[in-house]
């Protein structure tokens, strides 16, 4: 192939590749999944991970998990969390190992946390949790590893969620009721 | 090494090289098996849960106890020092990546992030020296790639035809232009998915740690059908996307082959034996020699030696040992006879 010609096939790719709307294509999966803590805005995220493995690796609780192509060609082989599967015990680890900063490197410490994770916000469906019918339950404020910062409970153990929920999805896991009661709202949605 | 009258040649090192280097690429494949199966361990022993693990997990926490415990008193936290593949990987906190990672993120990011950009400093700093060296020394693709080119020549002398068709070298360049235009395009590191060692060692963490296979085992299957049916070291020599970048990074490596045409007799094994289809016997070596020594190895002179030099020297004209120099060919350009017996090595 002549140089020239080549160079035009490229720029002809290229431009052709401009016009899909490859960004769009996360999204797709019917999985409500969250990024590992300390994760990036779901672009930027995108834009860094260089899907290397090595959260993963480093989870000691096993909980991040790897997508193949059902979330779209650009979320091949980038990390993702099911709480209701396996939920985050913010132990920071990915952070501290992820080389690009894709998962921000953060302190175990309860300010940083607060302050840098934001993988999602639990909500609780009243008409199906035990503690809104009546049975005392209070699992999902046990669970919760914010404890009375994240949630409070009132009257007959009934979970409130605050602002400062950074979504780590232990109350999820743990949550009894079948459907869960209390679930993450994924904050890349 | 050889005694006088023993008629033994003399020791040098640069013939064993090669020798070397199956090491090197057997003991970076052994890692990456090994590492997912660690990091399995470690989970266990995180859990605290011995007495609930099946008896298959306690075999592999029961092993990998053994080949750790003489190193490490806490393996959960202390195993976390080595983590992560030749893609991107931390020894004790240092962090190394491949260049088409550092290049790929830049792509896909639209931006440079500087903490992640000096991890390549080692690796960018070896290959301005050495040259493509990953692609023979270390990566883990090229050690399937090569016992299946192995494989192919052991089919070929049972009569059962392989591929051995020649394409054009540069298209690995437009793979690797086309690769980071896809990343950009979609803000992901597309190219990623398509370069062999990155998909090695996450594919071995996927079967290991998880126990199935991704998107990227299908792909490098592929590429292992290609290398056979189509072109020796086919993916290597004409469509990686690392291979490119290497090779460009190494165009004036300081440490290169040459050959020493007085000692040379043209006898074209190193032709022969090259994975990547140069023409060392005729000073071809050019940006592509990953410095493997396979060629150094395998001359029956010893012509081939290594030099400090950001060039290759020019063609240097027919061996002084060879046939064509004892019959008084002067002429360059190579005989028909020499042609036939490259075409059957």
């Amino acid at each position: 192939m002549e140089r020239r010609t080549f160079v035009a096939t490229l720029a002809a790719m290229a431009a052709g590749l401009a016009g899909m709307p490859v960004r769009s294509s996360t999204g797709e999966t019917e999985i409500r999944y969250l990024r590992p803590p300390g994760a990036l805005d779901e672009e930027d995220f995108l834009g860094r991970c260089i899907h290397c493995g090595q959260c993963g690796e480093t989870c000691p609780n096993r909980c991040i998990r790897y997508f193949g192509l059902e979330n779209g060609a650009a979320s091949l082989d980038t990390p993702y969390i099911v709480p209701r599967d396996k939920a985050c015990i913010l132990c920071m680890k990915c952070g501290e190992v992820c080389p690009t900063g894709a998962i921000k490197p953060l302190q175990r410490e309860l300010e940083t946390i607060l302050d840098g994770v934001k993988m999602g916000h639990a909500w609780v469906d009243e008409s199906i949790c035990l503690s809104y019918q009546g049975k005392t339950c209070g699992v999902c404020y046990r669970a919760c590893p914010l404890q009375d910062v994240a949630i409070t409970v009132g009257r007959l153990e009934q979970p409130h969620v605050t602002d400062k929920c950074v979504g780590c999805g232990l109350c999820e896991r743990s949550c009894i009721q079948m459907p869960q009661a209390i679930r993450i709202a994924p904050s890349h949605a | 090494m050889s005694k006088p009258n023993s008629g033994g040649r003399r020791f040098l090192l640069r013939r064993h090289l090669n020798k070397l280097r199956w090491l090197s690429l057997a003991v970076v494949f052994a890692m990456l098996v090994l590492l997912p199966f660690l990091h399995v361990y470690q989970t266990y022993v995180a859990a605290h849960g011995y007495d609930l693990l099946s008896p298959d997990e306690k075999l592999l926490y029961d092993v990998m106890e053994a080949i750790t415990s003489p190193f490490v008193k806490e393996p959960a936290e202390a195993l976390d020092a080595i983590k992560g593949n030749t893609w991107s990987g931390t020894i004790w906190g240092f962090k190394m990546s491949d260049p088409l990672a550092v290049v790929g993120q830049i792509a896909a990011g639209h931006g440079v992030h500087w903490p992640f950009v000096v991890t390549v400093a080692v690796p960018l700093l070896a290959t301005l020296l050495l040259g493509r060296f990953f692609c023979g020394w270390i990566c883990p693709a090229t050690f399937i790639y090569e016992l299946t080119s192995n494989f192919a020549a052991l089919l070929k002398w049972a009569g059962i035809d392989v591929g051995r068709r020649r394409l054009d070298r540069r298209l690995k360049y437009g793979v690797l232009a086309f690769g980071l235009i896809a990343s950009a395009a979609s803000g992901s590191i597309l190219v990623a998915a398509v370069y062999p060692p990155a998909i090695i060692g996450r594919e071995l963490y996927y079967a290991i740690a998880w126990g199935g296979l991704g998107a990227g085992a299908a792909f490098f299957a592929a590429t292992l059908l290609f290398d056979l049916l189509v072109a020796r070291r086919g993916f290597c020599r004409y469509l990686c996307p690392g291979g490119a970048l290497y090779s460009l990074l190494g165009r004036y490596r300081a440490v290169r082959l040459r050959r020493t045409v007085e000692t040379c007799n043209d006898c074209a094994k190193c032709n022969g034996v090259c994975e990547f289809g140069l023409d060392p016997m005729r000073d071809g070596f050019g940006q592509e020699c990953n410095n493997c020594t396979a060629c150094v190895a395998v001359c029956p002179t010893d012509a081939l030696v290594f030099t400090i030099k950001v060039v290759d020297v020019a063609p240097q004209g027919p061996g002084h040992l060879g046939r064509r120099y004892r019959h008084g060919e002067a002429s360059a350009a190579p005989s028909p006879a020499i042609e036939a017996k490259e075409a059957a090595a």
